[in-house]
This record gives C-alpha cells, structure tokens and sequence, in this order.
C-alpha cells in the first residue's frame, strides 16, 4: 500500500516534471522590430530577431520566422539588448546603509552581497520597467577592503537561473567614506598601508591556517578576480592606480568622478571605468566629465548607484553623457556591451547576436532620447515587463 | 536767418536725445523656422517683432521696420523662456526657514544671494524665470518670488513678482529630525493658526468699524462743543487700541485670496489634508510636490487645485526622504491626464540644478504626459500658477520678449540652445559649435 501510494506520487511528480519542463520549453518567439539596436554589428532596420530558448537564434532583414513560432510586431519600435547597470544596491533593506557595508570590520572580503539580497523585494520588481535586465550587486564603500559583488539578472521569479556570478571580484574602497573614527583605519595614508598589507599577506599566502577572507584576495592577487576599487577624487584614484601597479591587478574604477583629470593615465593602465550616475551633478564641468574619460579611450560602463539615482536613470546618465559631447555610439555601448565586457559577461549579454541571452528592451523610440519610454522588456525570452495600454 | 538759426539750434538739442531714444529701443525681428508661442498652435516660417523687450508682434506676415535688427533663425525653433517653478537657485541654506512653524512674514527675498556662479549656465539652457519658495522646514514658512534670469547681480532687478504665495508644508517635517512636530500636529497647527487669522481679521474688522463710528461721534461732539459750550454732552469713547500683528496679517491676504497657499505634501494623507483646510478656509490652493497625487488624481481635480510637481525622479535629490517612498514617474502623466493644472518643477540637488527643466518636461513624457502639455508645464502652466501670465510664459503680444531659440525641438535631448533673451536683450548666445 505504502509502495504503491510512493509510486503514484513518483508518477504525479513525473507528469508535474514533465508538464513544467515542456511549458519551459518555449514556443520559437519572433520580433519583427523596427530598428534593431545590435551593438556590435550596427543598427538594422525593419529586421527580425528569433529567440529560442531563452537564447537569440539569429537576427537580420532576411530572416525567415519558423513556422507555429510566436510573432511579436514591433515594427515601429526600437529593440536594444537589456541595459546593463554596472554598480547598484538594490533588493537590500529600507535602512539600506546598514545592508551594504561591514561597519565595524575594515576587511570584509570574504563577505557576500548575495546574502543580504531579497529577490522579491519592491524595488527589485519596479526596477524591471526601467530596461535594466542585468545588475552588478555591490557593496558600499566604506570597507577599504569590501565584500564581493555579485552579477545578478533582474528576473529573479524563477529559482536558479538569475545569478551569473555569485562572486565577480572583491571591491575595495579609497574614498573617505572607508575612514572611520571608530576603528582603524582613521586617516587617508592608513588606508592606503591597510590595503597593501592585505595584498602582501594574499601574496605570500603563509599557510597560516584557514582564513577565509585571504583565501578570496589570493584569487585577486593572481588575477582571477577582479578588484572593483572605488576612488572619487584626483588622489583617490592615483592611490588606486599606485595599488595596481604594485599588484598587477585586474582592476575596474568605480565612481571616478574626477577620472578625466587623469584620464590618460587610467587609459594607459587599461584600466575601465563604472562611472557615477550623471544627475549626481548639475553643474557643466561635471557633466562633461564622462565624455573626457571616454574620450580618452578607456572604456566606460554606467552605474546607477541605487538607491543614490533609480534604475530609470541608468539610460538618463547615458544620455546626458552624450548631451554633454559623448558620441553616442559609445553612450549606447557603455549601457550594454561595454558593461557586459567590463563585469566579464559578454559571451551572454551586451548585445543582440547570436547565441547570446535573450535579454531585449522594447522602447517607443530612439533610446537616446528621453521622451522614448521603454514598452516592454524580456529576460531569457520572456516577457518581463510590459507597459499598460501597449 | 534768425529763424533758421533757431531751427538749428533747436535740433542740435534734440538730435542726440532722439537717436539715443531710438537706438535703446531699436526693434529685433527674429525670423523663426518654427515658432510655438504654447498659448496658440506652432507657426513655420514666423517672424516676433520686439519693441522695447515687448514682443509687439508675431505671425507669418509680420511687417519689419528697415531699421529693426534681423536676428536669422530659419530653421530653428523658437519658443518662450521656460520657468522652474521649483529653483533654488541663489539660495545658499539648503533649506531656508526660520526655527519657528510659523513664521509667514518672511521674505524669501531677503536670504538670496545674487552672485552664483551657476546662474549663467542655468540661463543657458533656455530657463529665463525661476520661482523660489521657502523650505519645507516649517509648517508655514514665508511668502516666495518670481526672479528673471538676466544676468543682473541685483534681486530687486532681477525680481519679476514678490509675494507669489505662501509657502506651508504638511508631514514634510514628520520626517525632520530637527522638528519634534509629528504629522497629525502638522496639519492641526496650520489649521489653528488659520483659524486665529480668521478671529484676528473678525476683531480687526470690529475695531476698524467701532473706530469709524468713534471718528465720527468725536467729529460730532467736537462741532458741538464748539457750537455750544453751555449744552452737556457725552465724550464718544475711543475703541481700545488693536495691535496689528504681522504674522496674521499676511495670512490674512491668503484667507482673502490676495496671496496663494502653497503647501507642500506628499503623501495621501498630507495632500488630502491640504486639500480640506482650502474647502474649510477658501484660500486659493497650490499643491507642491505632490508626490503620491497620483493615487488621488480624482479628488484633486474635483478641487480643481493647481500643482506645480517635482522632482520628474528622485535621482534629483539627494537621499530622498519616506515621504518619497511612492515616488512613481508617471504621477505627472496621470494627473494631467485628469485635466489638473500642473506645473513641472527641477526640486533638484543644488541651484544648477534648474538647468535640467527641458530634460523634466522631456522625461515626462517619456513616463507618459502629452507632449504640448509637458512643455506647457515647464512654461505657461508655471507662469498662470503662480500669477505672472500677463508677463512671461507664452508668446502672445503685450508680453515680455523672453525668448528661447533652439537647433531644434526643445523636447528633444539634443536640441541646442542657441540664443536667450530676456526683455529684447541677449542673455546667453552660443559660441560657435563646442
């Protein structure tokens, strides 16, 4: 009896199993797209894009919809890959501060922002309509040594598929915000000495018994991960540079509000930059800052440093960069493909070719304009967002 | 040969006075690819003639004096000064209040400082109006003004209108820790100082009444005496003396509808309380901010409350409080889609900020709003609000000639401003391509 109850309840689970699996198995999706914004092979119009599987199968004018696959027609509409927002803190507490950082330990490399990261939340589920399908999650700036970021997609309703990199480097920070009165380091040159003996102590990885944190900046010393290092100001980022330089690191800016002052110098180091949210400033010389520091040919990605600026302003920080003389071509990719390069996820996101995710934005016009409103948004194939009355 | 002489002589004297007459008052044309006046529909190919920085005409058939000065902007668009009903430009304090909750006779006139570096490039970008209220601090905080973006260093040049509205907030400092006044005082309070205006303006009346009939008893009395020493008559006893008091009788222009109430509120509760203290009191009612008006679009239209919104998105301010905690970018769209009179205001960071009132109306419409509304919103709907249409907001004749000329549509982002005038003259030009 108990046999053969276990056994319908395998042939229950099975069917369940089944089903599930074919309604995951999506149907062939078409787009017939007025322009296509690809990114890496320029801007096709009237073209098609199918999408199988979650993936992009092909894309161009000529190509031809299978049949039974289901026709989306957007044909007076822009499709653009999903924006890419390369610093934020979404998903984490009201009193989101106190989620982002470890106050009270100065390293905290071996910390998680994953683990503080709720899915469902509010916000995460508002940030969908803004075009942003994929997010670095960080911490904050306030541990010379920080925990690590986190490369996550905003479709966070199924259970396994959003998080691309639980671990995608670890962040440090230069800024006077990793000062504190109460706990070491208190002053700028301690920061600095902090840092460096961290590294060194990675470096000469003395079998000292198990300790997590070294553990991760071993990797960074040996360049597998990334150091994300947040540096503001002229001196910030020259102590970042100097750090580099030491250590070989493979190393991103964060913030870099001052970088074009010293833009060639980051260019020389290949070094790219997540830069701050535009609207952080209002005065001319700031908002001119991002097209210099491109201009000089380092590569740039957006942030949006939520809670700092929304999501929706990720596309804002974008435009203004390209009001204010970036070409817009690289505004463009700075919000998709460069992003994607710079957090290491580019053979999946970035742009609309082949093979990559089917993360797609569906906006009402040129997405560099601001009166453009994005009408739907797809993550892995489906439809995530769409926008009433459309 | 005298005669002449004194011909002569008589126009040497005026000579110099008319040509200087007439060189301050040299007419411009400005000869436009496409003029939106915003009051009417767009015109192609219109030329504004000014007149002593007043548009004195505008049209496609526009007859140009030989000695006006042609300014070229065929291909170009050309629309009025926009307004940022929500500045704080030349404001140093990041909030200006007093520590008192109610203190109305304050002037925001008198805490600005003309000499900010970042006027000019707020003018530039084609903003030739800021309205500038007190902050949200106190319940009631003073009255703000209507300032022109003319590169003068001098407020009293630069003011348009004084005393555009008086400025109170509601539930703004619920959320102010150096505030001890919660949200249920904060409406109670602004409502009881309402109501001791309405008994201070009840005994002013008396007085002035009972102070009428004693002037005229005492004139009586004193033609009597004259007349008649020997007849006994009763001295009129003269009306205990009534103190004017400041604070009420500002108020008192807002309960007689002089002045505007302008409170600021964003939540449900906060908004409808405004909007209750304006059914009981009658003032004239501007609702600032509004941030969760979205949620009760129906009840502020049927007030038929005017709105002057802001920020577009909270990326504009820094660590934006709870009373922003339903901030939705499409709260501009939905309220105007309810017929509601709504300005859209910068509320940005810092002063610069104000630069950024295309960019507003712009993302409106990205998060829904009509097109002619948004811009409507940034230029006549600001200048109706807050009472200052008969000057500035619109291109109509009789008004200022404050004029913005653009590349092209102001609505699309990389539209450049090319030119701005204010009164015929030029402001801001562009030098050459950047």
């Amino acid at each position: 009896m108990k046999k053969r109850r276990f056994l319908s309840f395998l042939v229950i689970l099975s069917i369940c199993f089944c089903l599930t699996s074919s309604g995951g198995e999506a149907q062939v999706l078409a787009i017939r797209a007025g322009k296509i914004w690809t990114l890496t092979d320029g801007v096709i119009t009237n073209g098609v894009i199918i999408v199988n599987n979650g993936k992009i199968k092909a894309v161009g004018e000529n190509v031809d919809i299978p049949e039974g696959a289901k026709v989306l027609n957007m044909s007076d509409k822009n499709v653009m890959p999903g924006m890419i927002d390369a610093h934020c803190h979404i998903g984490l507490s009201l009193d989101i501060l106190a989620e982002m950082d470890e106050t009270v330990a100065a390293v905290a490399a071996d910390m998680q922002i994953l683990d503080a990261f709720n899915p469902q939340a509010e916000d995460v589920k508002k940030a969908l309509r803004s075009g942003v399908t994929t997010i670095l999650l960080a911490p904050g700036y306030r541990n010379p040594v920080g925990g690590q970021p986190a490369v996550v997609k905003l479709d966070t309703s199924k259970a396994n598929d959003w998080v691309l990199k639980r671990t995608a480097g670890v962040e440090f920070s230069l800024m006077n915000q990793a000062l504190m009165f109460d706990r070491e380091p208190t002053s700028r040159t301690g920061l600095v000495a902090l840092i460096k003996e961290e590294l060194d102590h990675a470096k000469a990885d003395k079998d000292g018994g198990f300790n997590l944190p070294r553990e991760v900046l071993k990797r960074v010393v040996d360049a597998n991960l990334p150091a994300y290092i947040w540096a503001h100001t002229v001196d910030e980022i020259a102590s970042a540079m100097a750090i580099v330089d030491e250590y070989d690191l493979n190393a991103v800016l964060v913030a870099a509000g001052q970088g074009d002052e010293v833009a060639d110098m980051i260019a020389k180091r290949n070094l790219p930059v997540i830069y701050l949210p535009l609207l952080l400033s209002s005065k001319d010389k700031d908002l001119k800052r991002a097209a210099r520091i491109a201009g000089s040919g380092v590569k740039l990605a957006f942030s949006s440093m939520a809670p700092k600026t929304t999501l929706y302003d990720l596309r804002t920080s974008a435009i203004l960069a390209a009001k204010y003389g970036l070409d817009k071509e690289t505004a463009l990719k700075s919000l998709t493909i460069n992003a994607a390069e710079i957090l290491g996820v580019a053979d999946r996101l970035g742009s609309i070719s082949e093979g990559k995710d089917a993360d797609l934005v569906i906006l009402n016009g040129d997405p560099l304009q601001l009166t453009s409103s994005v009408e739907m948004v797809i993550i892995n194939g489906n439809i995530v967002y769409q926008r009433q009355g459309e | 040969m005298k005669d002449i002489k004194g011909i002569f002589v008589l126009a040497s004297l005026f000579l110099p006075l008319l040509s200087a007459g007439a060189f301050s008052a040299q007419d411009i044309a400005i000869q436009a690819g496409t003029i939106l006046p915003i009051s009417n529909a767009p015109i192609e190919n219109g030329t504004i003639l000014i007149k002593d920085g007043k548009i004195a005409a505008l049209g496609q058939n526009v007859a140009v004096g030989a000695d006006a000065r042609i300014i070229d902007a065929s291909g170009k668009f050309v629309m009025p000064g926009m307004i940022d009903a929500q500045s704080r430009l030349f404001v140093i304090d990041s909030e200006l209040n007093e520590s008192r909750s109610i203190a109305p006779e304050l002037n925001i006139l008198d805490g600005l400082d003309p000499f900010v570096k970042e006027a000019p490039e707020v003018a530039a970008q084609g903003v030739t109006a800021i309205y500038i209220a007190p902050g949200s601090r106190s319940l009631i905080g003073g009255s703000g003004a209507v300032l022109k973006l003319n590169g003068s260093m001098d407020v009293g040049k630069m003011l348009l209108k004084g005393d555009i509205a008086i400025k109170a907030a509601i539930g703004v400092s619920a959320n102010n820790e150096s505030s001890s006044l919660g949200r249920l005082a904060n409406y109670s309070s602004i409502r009881e100082a309402l109501l001791e205006t309405k008994l201070y303006m009840h005994n002013k009346e008396k007085y002035e009444r009972e102070l009428a009939e004693y002037n005229k008893k005492k004139a009586e009395y004193d033609k009597k005496k004259k007349a008649n020493l020997a007849e006994k008559v009763d001295k009129p006893k003269r009306p205990a003396r009534f103190r004017p008091n400041p604070t009420r009788e500002v108020l008192a222009k807002v309960l007689s509808k002089e002045i505007p109430l302008q409170i600021e509120a964003h939540r449900v509760t906060d908004i409808l309380n405004a909007l209750s203290l304006a059914d009981e009191f009658g003032f004239t009612l501007i609702l600032d901010k509004c941030t969760e008006g979205y949620m009760v679009a129906e009840e502020i239209a049927r007030r038929k409350a005017t709105v002057i919104l802001g920020p577009v998105s909270t990326s504009f301010i820094d660590m934006p409080s709870l009373e922003y905690r339903n901030h939705d970018i499409r709260n501009a769209a939905i309220l105007s889609e309810k017929g509601i009179k709504l300005a859209l205001g910068v509320s940005g960071r810092d002063g610069a900020s104000s630069k950024f009132i295309a960019l507003t109306a712009a993302m409106a419409v990205g998060s829904g709003m009509d097109r002619d509304m948004a811009l409507r919103a940034v230029t006549l709907t600001p200048a109706e609000i807050l009472g200052v249409a008969d000057r500035i907001g619109s291109l109509d004749v009789g008004k200022d000639a404050d004029i913005v000329i653009l590349s092209g549509h102001p609505l699309d982002t990389f539209s450049q401003v090319e030119m701005v005038l204010i009164e015929g003259k030029t402001v801001f030009e562009r030098k050459d391509q950047q």
